[in-house]
């Protein structure tokens, strides 16, 4: 290939085709290259994205978007043994799905029609080819190799995905530490709409984000969750890989202990599996994030860069992608039209990055991964609540007082009350 | 789905390949043998890391859902981990 692009974007998931859609807005040439035989194709997340980001900046696209349903029921389960704690939050906004600010999607899909987003503005993306290399000229960024061909362009935008190989080769971010990565993986059920919405209480439109604790995971710095899709349910577990080293836990089985968990298999059983996944996420909040997002030539966008925020009862990815592929076109664009392509020039980027929605929701919570490391809320606080609500359900002969339940329970699971409080001064922080 | 716990091995024929001739992954299973506990065998999603009739560790890469996990997780930098080559490898078709 001869021709030369103004901007080349390794990877096109949410981060890349967002640049790609948003350099083409402007009216650079940009070409995403990405290694999965479809754009989507090695896409895998939980099943939600929250819509502001669209809302800004794509018109039109709740009409286009390959949405699966809106949330409107948040739930958030305990789990010991087989019985389960749920809270359950019902959003009401409203009998209209423009009253709600997430929904369920498959990655996959909606991946592809960024796709065609991006291509509609005059974006080329480039799907099957895997990049190998950026290349470098006189110490700026100047295009990459892919399938042995060097495709040259000004700027290089690197959307390659919590896996930064190409990251880590360049020297520009060490490898992902055991603390700041967790590993999920998902099964895709087909249940049929009528059946979903009967067994949620849903209408159509509407969905349910469904996260536990405990029961499979008890004892584990973890998570289960559970989405509707329109005519699927999605479910799955996330876990840290330093608790996967530390602990005995098999990740193949995992998926199905959650499945066959009381509190779930309720809601799926007779349904057909249509797909296993997996995939890593970051959970190190500001810990995993660039100091550094660009370089001469190149910016760092998405998962990459480390754009990721589990706040335990959100997750917030997809989005920070998005906007940041966004930021990463608003600085390509300034510095094109200076045409410049040094360092300095690009560093606009961080600081677009910092002062947007991104920079905020990671400062925020930035003490939270810590906390969310803690023993105590996967194995004592669950059981403590599980033998206080089984005090006060179970019917027998003579009654059980409540509290002198939870301070035995307490003494059981070893939380002294100075522990407790503990636990609550550091959740005020970081919450 | 049946109240039965299904097999990593039965749920990955659900999910598309297109398998290259070459594996992607090479693990040099000599660094394997000094290994201990081998996470590698609890943390891979897909099973694919198992011990055989001698305890030796083997590995096979079709099947493998391309998350860089036993990349991460290996204490002995055992695993030389890249993607397939473009359009090869897994192909989520919801992910």
């Amino acid at each position: 290939m001869s021709e030369k692009f103004d901007a080349v974007i390794v990877g096109g998931g949410p981060a890349g085709l967002s640049a790609a859609y948003f350099l083409a807005k402007k009216g650079l040439e940009a070409v995403v290259v990405e290694r999965g035989a479809e754009t989507g194709s090695k896409n895998v997340f939980g099943g939600r994205i929250y819509s502001y980001v669209l809302d800004k900046h794509i018109p039109g696209w709740r009409k286009e978007a390959p949405i699966e349903r809106w949330v409107r029921k948040e739930k958030l389960s305990l789990s010991c043994g087989d019985s389960t704690l749920t809270l359950d939050f019902d959003i009401h906004r409203g009998y209209s799905d423009e009253e709600y600010d997430s929904f369920t999607a498959f990655l996959s899909k909606f991946v592809a029609w960024l796709a065609e987003k991006a291509e509609e503005e005059g974006a080329l993306v480039l799907a099957g080819s895997r990049v190998d290399d950026v290349l470098f000229k006189e110490g700026i960024a100047s295009g990459v190799i892919a399938g042995g061909e060097e495709l040259e362009a000004d700027y290089v935008v690197i959307a390659e995905g919590v896996n930064t190989l190409l990251s880590e080769k360049l020297g520009i971010r060490k490898e992902p530490s055991l603390n700041t990565t967790a590993l999920g993986v998902k099964e895709v059920i087909r249940l049929g709409r009528d059946e979903i919405n009967k067994r949620f209480n849903l209408e159509d439109w509407e969905g349910v984000a469904h996260f536990f604790m405990g029961g499979p995971l008890q004892g584990i710095a973890g998570g289960g969750f559970l989405y509707t899709m329109g005519e699927y349910v999605t479910l799955g577990a996330v876990v840290r890989l330093s608790e996967i080293r530390k602990k005995n836990i098999m990740m193949k089985d995992i998926a199905e202990l959650i499945r066959l968990h009381p509190a779930v298999y309720e809601y799926v059983k007779g349904g057909v599996l249509m797909e296993y996944s997996a995939h890593l996420t970051r959970e190190g909040g500001l810990l995993d994030v660039m100091d550094k997002p660009y370089g001469p030539g190149y910016v760092v966008v998405g998962d990459a860069a480390g754009y990721l925020l589990n706040t335990g009862f959100t997750v917030r990815g997809v989005d920070m992608a998005i906007e940041s592929g966004r930021l990463a076109a608003e600085a390509i664009a300034k510095a094109s039209e200076e045409g410049r392509r040094d360092e300095e020039a690009l560093s606009l980027y961080k600081k677009l990055v910092d002062e947007s929605v991104i920079g905020h929701n990671l400062r925020e919570f930035k003490d939270l991964p810590k906390l969310l490391e803690k023993d105590i809320l996967y194995t004592a606080l669950p059981n403590v609540a599980c033998d206080v609500f089984k005090a006060a359900y179970t019917t027998e002969e003579t009654v059980q007082r409540l509290y002198p339940t939870m301070m035995h329970s307490l003494k059981r699971n070893n939380l002294g009350l100075l522990t407790l409080l503990k636990l609550f001064l550091e959740a005020r922080r970081s919450i | 789905m049946s109240e039965e716990k299904l097999s990593v091995e039965k749920r990955l024929t659900h999910t598309k390949f297109e398998i290259y001739e070459k594996p992607h992954i090479i693990v040099d299973t000599t660094k394997c043998e000094t290994c201990t506990d081998k996470p590698c065998i609890k943390a891979c999603p897909a099973g694919l890391y198992t011990l055989d009739e001698n305890g030796k560790l083997v590995f096979v890469y079709e099947g493998c859902l391309e998350c860089g996990t036993c990349r991460l997780i290996c204490p002995y930098e055992a695993v030389s981990w890249s993607y397939p080559p473009g359009g090869y490898g897994v192909w989520f078709k919801f992910g």
